[in-house]
């Protein structure tokens, strides 16, 4: 049964395969946040609610130039720390705003992600959604992806980093529709819920 | 109160407080997290007479530089107080009180925040006192835990806080302010990790004798731990899950999770196809 | 300095701005809901938590008993303070009021003095002697612009109906008893616009601001007066704009000015 956990909350006495935001105290395992924690699963691990985004290798990232040096470029991923990339690897000159889609190919001791394969996204409109909520947008095996695609007929990238990118098609009803799922991203059926928020927005038209 | 309080008062004698709560009884204490949309965590507190606010940024860069630590996050608390939050117009700017309150809060979250796991940055954990009766810098940690927790930072535990002490010759908890001003008052704010009982804040202020803390530290762990229950309430509230539907949805919790992240980041590389009308 | 707008969202205000519309949806002059929470901080002689958007300010007054100046011996006064605190914005910073809190705090407190809101005289105890002296300070809690307007509000509806301490003998306060309530004459409102892509904003938010070239704001009462002007920030306005402003400051004035008295 899922529940809400809170930070140093028990979620099991015996032993268990140890998942993500756990941590073991005296053989006993504790939640480390605030998270939805499933105990019937045959491991234990929280799902966080809430949380800055932590870059982890083979991440896709929507980033924004904040800094334009010599060099390269300061990239802010909504991160603790920028990241750089180095002008021989964009084809093109950036300027401070523009967005690039990118992955962390390394992430070092300090949690600073190293980027590759940048790419400009040109237009389009940049939604932030917490971090940690990014999986229940792009859904099992990009489910929940491909149903807004297609209800907003819209080019989507989702960055892990809390950034959703998109174009053309209906933003503002992507934009209602990724508010709407972020409110609801721990309740149960929300990809019924989601179509039932795309045909009621149909009808409303 | 009236200003002639010549009246001696002995708990011992009238078994009950001036405002008549049990000596082991804390004042209503309510909470409600997220609240400061602004900040990456935040919490709204009551308790008593005192209303506080607490805010956390972070982790962030640490700055100035010099401040940042290479193995671990670097906590920067502060608490302040309203000009108008005491019944004698504060002035404004923070006073010693004020900084050796900020000092001590910071202190009692160093241990329940895993700060290891966030090198070269800082947490700053901001409380504002808008109205206070006796026991303000408790409020202010136990709102700051909450604070803590609704910004998704990892931690061994909450941090739950409470005053202890003598007034009105009995020991009691949570004094308010006439209690504060008795003759024989004796002030111990107390704060722990609600699991282990570990102690992350005391202070105090007063005579006591050895037999007396022996009690009262008993007691004391005791009322932390009602004010954990709230605590932990507040933040469940924020969330409710949806329908009674035990249902596991597309997301599975645990190793498999891991799998489908990274299932879909590929995907999220391809170019997502474009539903042409 | 922690920056951390990004300049993408700013060029999307201007260039939004440009075609008449707002990221919010409101039309240019379209101010924001709010809404005004009175008494909360029991030690103040008043209080008020104002909410305008996602911003979120708390005032409270203290009134203390002080000697009058010189040159006005039966006058009582008032000092405000503003202060835009850490916990409200990643980018605001703890330490000493900065150059916009004390504008803030000082434009705020010329509407209210300017317009002669307050009696001076109903706050004269003995003359020449003794008289009070309201302290209002305010705090933000959320910042997301306009401070200006929401900090005026919670200073207006702060002193309405504000409670008097009560003296003794030898003019000393007597903690927890209250004898009578400030009236204010005069209701002055701020209004705050600024200059975003070459269209003019009423009520800007925290990005609005920052994406603003210029900033004006002014106070207006019910009887026509203007009672403050302030322009902020660089860049400049036509004669035609302020007037526009102006016209929109009483405008926006009486809708304001009927939910602080309801408050």
């Amino acid at each position: 049964m899922k529940k809400i956990v809170i930070p140093g909350e028990l979620l099991s006495v015996e032993r268990k395969r140890l998942g993500g935001n756990v941590f073991v105290s005296e053989g006993k395992i504790y939640s480390k946040v605030l998270g939805i924690s499933d105990d019937e699963s045959d491991s234990a691990s929280v799902v966080p609610l809430q949380g800055k985004y932590i870059p982890q290798v083979e991440d896709t990232v929507v980033g924004v130039v904040g800094r334009v040096v010599f060099a390269g470029y300061g990239i802010n991923i909504n991160s603790f720390t920028e990241s750089f990339i180095p002008k021989s690897a964009v084809r093109e000159q950036l300027k401070v705003g523009d967005l690039v889609l990118s992955k962390v190919s390394n992430v070092n001791e300090m949690r600073e992600a190293e980027l590759s394969f940048p790419k400009r996204l040109f237009g389009g409109e940049v939604v932030e959604v917490t971090p940690v909520r990014t999986p229940r947008l792009i859904g099992k095996n990009g489910s929940m992806l491909e149903l807004l695609a297609k209800g907003t007929n819209s080019e989507i990238y989702i960055g892990k980093n809390g950034r959703v990118w998109a174009r053309n098609g209906n933003l503002e009803l992507l934009k209602k529709v990724v508010l709407f799922i972020e409110e609801n991203s721990f309740k149960s059926n929300l990809t019924n819920s989601v179509e039932d928020f795309f045909k009621k927005a149909v009808k409303g038209n | 109160m009236s200003k002639n309080e010549e009246v001696v008062v002995d708990y011992k004698k009238t078994k009950k407080r001036l405002d008549g709560r049990k000596m082991d009884e804390i004042r209503p204490l309510s909470i409600k997290a997220g609240v400061i949309p602004n900040a990456d965590g935040s919490a709204y507190l009551e308790w008593g007479q005192n209303k506080v606010y607490a805010a956390v940024y972070g982790p962030r860069e640490a700055l100035p530089k010099h401040t940042a630590n290479p193995l671990r996050a670097v906590i920067k608390a502060e608490y302040r107080m309203a000009s108008f939050s005491v019944p004698e117009r504060k002035r404004p700017g923070p006073n010693r009180r004020d900084m050796e309150i900020s000092k001590v809060l910071g202190e009692a979250l160093e241990r329940a925040v895993f700060v290891e796991q966030f090198p070269n940055t800082e947490i700053g954990v901001y409380v504002e006192v808008v109205d206070s009766n006796a026991g303000s810098r408790v409020a202010c940690l136990t709102a700051a835990s909450v604070a803590l927790a609704d910004a998704g930072m990892p931690m061994r535990d909450l941090v739950s806080a409470t005053g202890i002490g003598k007034a009105f010759n009995e020991l009691v908890v949570d004094l308010d302010k006439a209690e504060e001003d008795a003759p024989d008052a004796v002030d111990i704010p107390i704060a722990i990790l609600p699991n282990s009982e570990e102690i992350v804040l005391l202070q105090m202020d007063g005579l006591l004798t050895k037999k007396e803390w022996d009690q009262l530290v008993k007691t004391g762990i005791a009322a932390c731990k009602k004010v954990y229950e709230i605590q932990k309430k507040a933040l469940q509230e924020k969330f409710k899950l949806g329908e009674a539907s035990e249902k596991l949805v597309e997301e599975k919790v645990g190793e498999k999770k891991v799998n489908t992240e990274k299932v879909v980041s590929k995907e999220a590389n391809k170019k997502i196809k474009k539903v042409k009308k | 300095m922690r920056s951390t707008v990004l300049d993408y969202d700013v060029s999307k205000i201007v260039e939004l701005a440009r075609q008449g519309k707002r990221i919010d949806g409101r039309a240019l002059d379209q101010m924001r809901e709010f809404s005004i929470q009175k008494n909360i901080a029991e030690n103040a002689e008043g209080s008020a938590l104002v909410t305008l958007g996602k911003t979120k300010v708390i005032a409270g007054l203290k009134m203390e008993v002080g000697t009058p100046y010189p040159d006005s011996p039966d006058k009582g006064s008032i000092s405000i303070g503003a202060e835009a605190l850490p916990l409200a914005h990643s980018e605001y910073e703890s330490g000493r009021p900065s150059m916009s809190e004390i504008e803030i705090a000082r434009v705020v407190d010329r509407g209210i003095r300017e317009s002669k809101a307050i009696d001076f005289n109903g706050l004269c105890i003995k003359e020449g002697e003794a008289v009070w002296v309201g302290y209002l300070d305010f705090y933000v809690l959320n910042g997301d612009g306009n401070i200006f307007d929401a900090g005026a509000i919670s200073a207006l509806a702060t002193f309405n109906n504000a409670k008097i301490p009560k003296l003794n003998e030898n003019n000393k306060i007597v903690k927890h008893e209250y004898n009578g309530t400030i009236k204010l004459e005069r209701l002055p409102v701020l209004t705050t616009f600024v200059k975003v892509g070459g269209k003019i904003l009423l009520d800007p938010t925290y990005l609005e601001e920052k994406a603003a070239e210029a900033r004006y704001s002014v106070s207006t009462t019910e009887d026509g007066y203007m009672a403050a002007m302030q322009k902020g920030i660089g860049g400049s306005f036509t004669v035609d704009e302020v007037n526009y402003m102006i016209e929109k400051g009483f405008e926006v004035g009486a809708e304001v000015r009927k939910k602080i008295i309801k408050s």
